[in-house]
């Protein structure tokens, strides 16, 4: 339950167009950030998000942080992929969103998708790492995508110059089978710092027993009360609350 | 002459011994104002977390020579205080170790929320240089009062240290002032006695 402001700065640059993340790296991107968005604002009803692009026409802010769910989501209507991706200068423009937030009590956080190689080297790395750490501004980075030699060495050396008592993180996804957003359910981007709420939880449980085959998709065992409840679950379903979650719960259960 | 000898024994007794280095001289008038800090809405930006504002600001871990607040990523400490009330602000207090202690430190009176990026882009409402002498001195620094007379919150900027190392560290800060409503208030009494 911190309470924070988000800004989600998401990789549309050409390399997005790769289909090695079903159904499209790209595609897979949003439905993660619409994941993360849904989790934050769950989790806090004053936290707000607000989301950037890297590539496409520019470095540019669709939304500034906001609590509505609903403005997020439609601003990534529409989301054209091309050029490449300036990491430094978005973390820049983050930092500035983040930095004329309206509620001066909510603690700063930016999550970055790079799906692009990192073209700086390390020093320019931990240079904007240490900037992000004075600011007290936390980062998670989600790496996928593009994976060269020296990517997770570099990215890992970012979130080390950021990192303050374990407040940033950072997720390698591999491509293969698993969805990017179920992967990254289970990481500490989602779950936060208590071990998540209970909508990442549920959303983990099922995700994780997707693939096992059982009727529903879920094994009793292993959640017995979701096994019981359908019921609960379009409970949740009505009130609003698992609306990411449900587009892949919905494709299981019924 | 035995009893001006003695009354000359008596006032070199009476004048007080050199102050011990704990005590602090608290220029007349003025109230130490860590009663009126909203610790709530204290910030430090750049702060280690095992070193924090805390040890610099609170009653009994001030006075702790073992605790301190230490930077993190480089020398510079941006610190937010807020107070509960209005308060004039008279001296200040910085104590430190002679070779990481605070340097140039710019006040800014009533200005929220400040970061890195624009703490150069305001004048500040007092700058001092502190010595070496300074940090170990048990003597507040008067700052310009004339600056200090309405102030809600106070931002301290510590833009470098004496030796000019990467971390610069603080063992004590002491503000010294009056509180606008107090003054009103004694104000009040004298008139309704005439």
């Amino acid at each position: 339950m911190v309470l924070e402001a988000t800004m989600i700065c998401i990789d549309n640059s050409e390399w997005m167009r790769n289909g090695d993340y079903a159904p499209s790296r790209f595609q897979a991107q949003t439905d993660a950030v619409n994941l993360i968005c849904g989790a934050k604002t769950q989790s806090n009803p004053e936290n707000t998000v607000g989301v950037m692009t890297m590539a496409g026409k520019g470095v540019r802010v669709l939304v500034t942080p906001t609590s509505d769910l609903g403005k997020i989501l439609a601003c990534m209507h529409g989301l054209e992929v091309g050029a490449e991706a300036n990491l430094a200068a978005a973390i820049q423009v983050a930092q500035l969103a983040l930095k004329h937030r309206q509620n001066k009590r909510q603690q700063q956080r930016i999550i970055a998708f790079i799906g692009s190689p990192v073209k700086y080297d390390k020093k320019v790395l931990e240079t904007i790492g240490k900037k992000l750490k004075k600011n007290n501004v936390a980062l998670d980075i989600v790496d996928f995508g593009e994976s060269d030699d020296e990517k997770p060495e570099k990215l890992e050396a970012l979130i080390a110059a950021v990192n303050s008592s374990d407040s940033s993180h950072i997720v390698h996804v591999p491509p293969g089978d698993n969805a990017l957003s179920d992967v990254l359910l289970s990481t500490p981007i989602f779950t936060g710092e208590e071990g998540g709420s209970g909508f990442a939880a549920s959303a983990a449980a099922a995700a994780a027993t997707g693939a096992s085959g059982f009727e529903f998709g879920v094994d009793p065992n292993v959640d017995p009360e979701l096994a019981l409840s359908p019921a609960a679950l379009s409970m949740e379903e009505e009130r609003g609350k698992a609306r990411g979650y449900c587009k892949k719960g919905c494709r299981r259960y019924f | 002459m035995d009893a001006a000898s003695t009354a000359a024994a008596a006032a070199a007794l009476a004048t007080p011994a050199p102050a011990p280095a704990a005590t602090v001289q608290v220029p007349r008038g003025q109230v130490d104002l860590i009663d009126f800090i909203d610790w709530t809405g204290v910030e430090c930006l750049n702060q280690d977390s095992s070193h924090s504002i805390v040890n610099a600001l609170k009653q009994s871990l001030r006075d702790d020579e073992g605790l301190y607040l230490a930077s993190d990523s480089d020398e510079q400490l941006l610190i937010y205080i807020p107070f509960m009330q209005v308060v004039k602000l008279h001296s200040a207090l910085f104590k430190g170790p002679e070779e990481e202690g605070p340097k140039t430190v710019k006040l800014f009176s009533n200005k929220e929320h400040m970061g890195f990026s624009n703490v150069n882009d305001y004048p500040p409402s007092d700058t001092l240089e502190l010595s070496s002498n300074h940090l170990i001195d048990n003597k507040p620094l008067p700052l310009k009062y004339v600056k200090f007379q309405n102030v809600r919150s106070l931002t301290i900027f510590i833009e470098d240290n004496q030796s000019g190392s990467d971390v610069s560290k603080i063992h004590k800060i002491a503000l010294y002032g009056t509180t606008v409503d107090t003054t009103n208030m004694k104000d009040l009494k004298k008139i309704e006695e005439h």
